[in-house]
């Protein structure tokens, strides 16, 4: 066989180079796979190694100036400056407030909204589309509703005699806040993937089950959760991500305010790099940051992966 | 007791209507099989029994208790998927288990009862093994272990041999045959592999569109059709249907009065080859096709029609070559205008 292909390749007038199969299709794939590969240099790998090295350095924006500072930027963020821990747990409280409710939700919508019947593309474009609606505006519209005393909000708690807070006025009320309309406006994308994840496991499992005398939430318990934990996986991960990176939101609802109340991670790096020109710090802080995204997800695929043995 | 009678049964999608009026009477450890064309209805009617679809209409009996209303985990029935449906997250051992588990069977209890069950289908060494690490009819073996585990009274089977290969289904339905006769229960079967139905069943249903077309035992429908589409489904390769108007004279000439009849059926097993310019009918063979044990002609007729013979004898003709066929009067059908059978063939009066 490979001495017929290359006395094909020889008797050509050009010859070509002599090269075996699995070269030339290693090259092929390699030509096939640059633009992504080309992408994945410049846009991520290159700014991720300028970041590592900002943060090494003391650099000031306005007069272009840096200095190679070594681990001081890390050492202000971890034990000088009192900020940074405050953000840090305003970032994991608005990550464990906000992760389990929008998975929860999600979820429940999608068993909801899995299967046929009259309307339902009605009900799963309702809960999508804030997915796809401008943060600007739903931030604008969430901070009239959320108003103090004239807001829609207050006056429907005080229809049934519930005397609401002022939401965006108060440190902790603000974060219930913020993690309420967040999880409003993004849970339908983690609905659509459960649904998605629903719709792949056939329905003869459940018809068994419920022929070997499984209830609805047995049926849920024991078949359809285990069979969702792959889905369940990612959408943690990506949930748990997107929520450390939450920035936009905190902008156009509360600023970080009040008293800092919900000045998160990625909020406070903005605010140190683009507001102050603290750069080295802020990109400190972006490698801290990276860093704990990491650890999280490692942590959940090795769980993940013990989970399947 | 555990007899199944179902009384005018109906069931809508909708507004369409898919199975339209069945009545039929399972006797207690009785083999039933329903086979029809794809799409008329056969699963929809075993999930109606097994009450994975609700009925629309008429009565359905598991022993003496109406269960229309009833739910399925309370009418003592197993099912075994064409799929399987082996849950893919638990192990051989808990498959089978997973009913005893959701009704609370204590574990030791449980324990046994899956020994007893994987022993006597030879299931021992995959008990801790993964649905995915099985083959096709090990995968097979555990659905229908997991059925018996629950110790039903009447066993449901949907095509469940349809993805094996030839040699491993014919190893399969000999198991399941062996385990009715092991168990005694009362077993439905769905299938549309003819040579499954027959070679199983103690009756069989003939199902179209949603109506049963014929219930008799194999031999019934093989040798006394009711009609025209039973006569074509049950048999293979299927039986040669000619107008009457191809045969009558040849008939008459030997005494023979065709009747009312519009069509005559023959199988391909039982007609013979003779000289050309003797037998029933006269044509020219076009084509052979040798399987092995037999070949199957393809002889064009002189009416314009095509019959199928199955050969295995000697003398085989050429293809061009001119033949007689001949066929015992035993073994001719006749069919009125409404496909209907009419029997016997009479001698003219
Ligand atoms: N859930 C459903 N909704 C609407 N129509 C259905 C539904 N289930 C089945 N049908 C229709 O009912 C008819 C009978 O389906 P069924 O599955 O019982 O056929 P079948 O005889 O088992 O066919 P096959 O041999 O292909 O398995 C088909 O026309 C099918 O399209
Ligand atoms: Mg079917």
């Amino acid at each position: 066989m490979a001495d017929t292909l290359t006395d094909k390749t020889s008797a050509r007038p050009w010859r070509a180079p002599r090269l075996s199969l699995r070269r030339r299709e290693a090259i092929e794939a390699w030509l096939f796979v640059s633009p992504t590969v080309a992408g994945f240099l410049v846009f991520f790998l290159g700014p991720l190694l300028a970041v590592m090295y900002f943060s090494l350095t003391e650099w000031n924006l306005l007069t272009q100036e840096a200095t190679f500072v070594g681990v001081k930027n890390y050492v202000d963020a971890l034990s000088v400056n009192p900020d940074f821990w405050h953000v840090l747990r305003n970032s994991f409280v608005f990550a464990i407030g906000l992760v389990p409710l929008n998975m929860t939700l999600a979820l429940t919508l999608a068993l909801a909204l899995s299967r046929p019947f009259r309307g339902v593309v009605f009900f799963r474009t309702v809960f999508f589309a804030p997915v796809v609606t401008s943060a600007v505006a739903w931030a604008i519209v969430w901070r009239f509703l959320l108003q103090g005393e004239a807001g829609a909000v207050n006056q429907l708690l005080a229809s049934v005699g519930i005397d609401g807070p002022n939401w965006l006025r108060e440190p902790d009320w603000a974060m219930v806040a913020v993690i309420v309309t967040r999880v409003i406006k993004m849970v339908g994308l983690n609905m659509i993937l459960y649904i998605a994840a629903l719709q792949a496991i056939p329905r003869d499992y459940e018809a068994a089950a419920r022929l070997e005398g499984a209830s609805n939430w047995q049926i849920f318990r024991m078949v359809i959760w285990p069979l969702l934990a792959p889905t369940t996986l990612v959408i943690f991960v990506i949930t748990m991500i997107g929520s450390f990176k939450v920035f936009d939101h905190i902008y156009l609802m509360t600023g970080g305010g009040p008293e800092n109340g919900t000045l998160v991670l990625a909020f406070y790096i903005y605010e140190q790099g683009f507001k102050f020109f603290n750069v080295g710090y802020a990109s400190a802080l972006a490698m801290i940051m990276f860093v704990i995204v990491l650890v999280l997800t490692v942590i959940q695929m090795t769980l993940r992966r013990k989970d399947m043995r | 007791m555990t007899s199944l009678t179902l009384r005018n049964l109906k069931k809508s999608f909708g507004s369409t209507e898919v199975i339209k009026g069945v009545d039929l009477q399972v006797h207690d450890g009785e083999f039933v099989v329903f086979v029809g064309p794809s799409g008329c209805g056969k699963s929809t009617l075993l999930r109606m029994i097994a009450g994975l679809e609700d009925i629309t209409a008429g009565e359905l009996y598991i022993g003496d208790r109406l269960v229309n209303e009833v739910q399925a985990a309370q009418r003592g029935v197993a099912m075994v998927f064409q799929s399987y449906a082996l849950y893919p997250h638990l192990a051989v051992k808990d498959n089978m288990a997973f009913g005893l588990k959701v009704r609370k069977v204590p574990a030791e209890e449980r324990e046994r009862r899956v020994q007893d069950a994987a022993a006597s289908l030879k299931l021992e060494a995959l008990l801790g093994r993964y649905p995915r690490e099985l083959s096709g009819g090990q995968r097979q073996r555990v659905a229908i272990g997991r059925a018996i585990v629950g110790n039903p009274q009447v066993f449901l089977f949907d095509e469940p041999l349809s993805n094996l290969d030839a040699e491993l289904r014919v190893h399969m339905r000999s198991e399941i045959a062996a385990l009715h006769k092991r168990l005694g229960n009362t077993m439905i079967y769905v299938t549309h592999d003819q040579i499954e139905a027959m070679t199983l069943a103690d009756r069989i249903v003939v199902l179209r569109e949603g109506r049963i077309e014929q219930v008799g035992s194999p031999r019934e429908l093989y040798e006394r059709p009711a009609n025209l589409f039973v006569a074509q489904f049950i048999g293979s390769p299927r039986m040669n249907v000619l107008p009457a108007a191809s045969v009558e004279k040849s008939l008459s000439a030997r005494g023979l009065d065709i009747g009312s009849a519009e069509g005559v059926g023959m199988r391909p097993e039982h007609i013979s080859v003779v000289e050309a310019g003797s037998g029933l009918l006269r044509g020219a063979v076009t084509l052979r096709e040798y399987t092995g044990a037999t070949t199957l002609l393809h002889v064009a007729l002189e009416g314009g029609e095509t019959a199928l013979v199955v050969h295995n004898g000697q003398n085989m003709p050429e293809a061009g070559e001119d033949v007689g066929l001949e066929i015992a009067r035993e073994h001719m059908h006749l069919f009125d205008s409404q496909g209907q059978a009419i029997r016997p063939l009479a001698r003219a009066g």
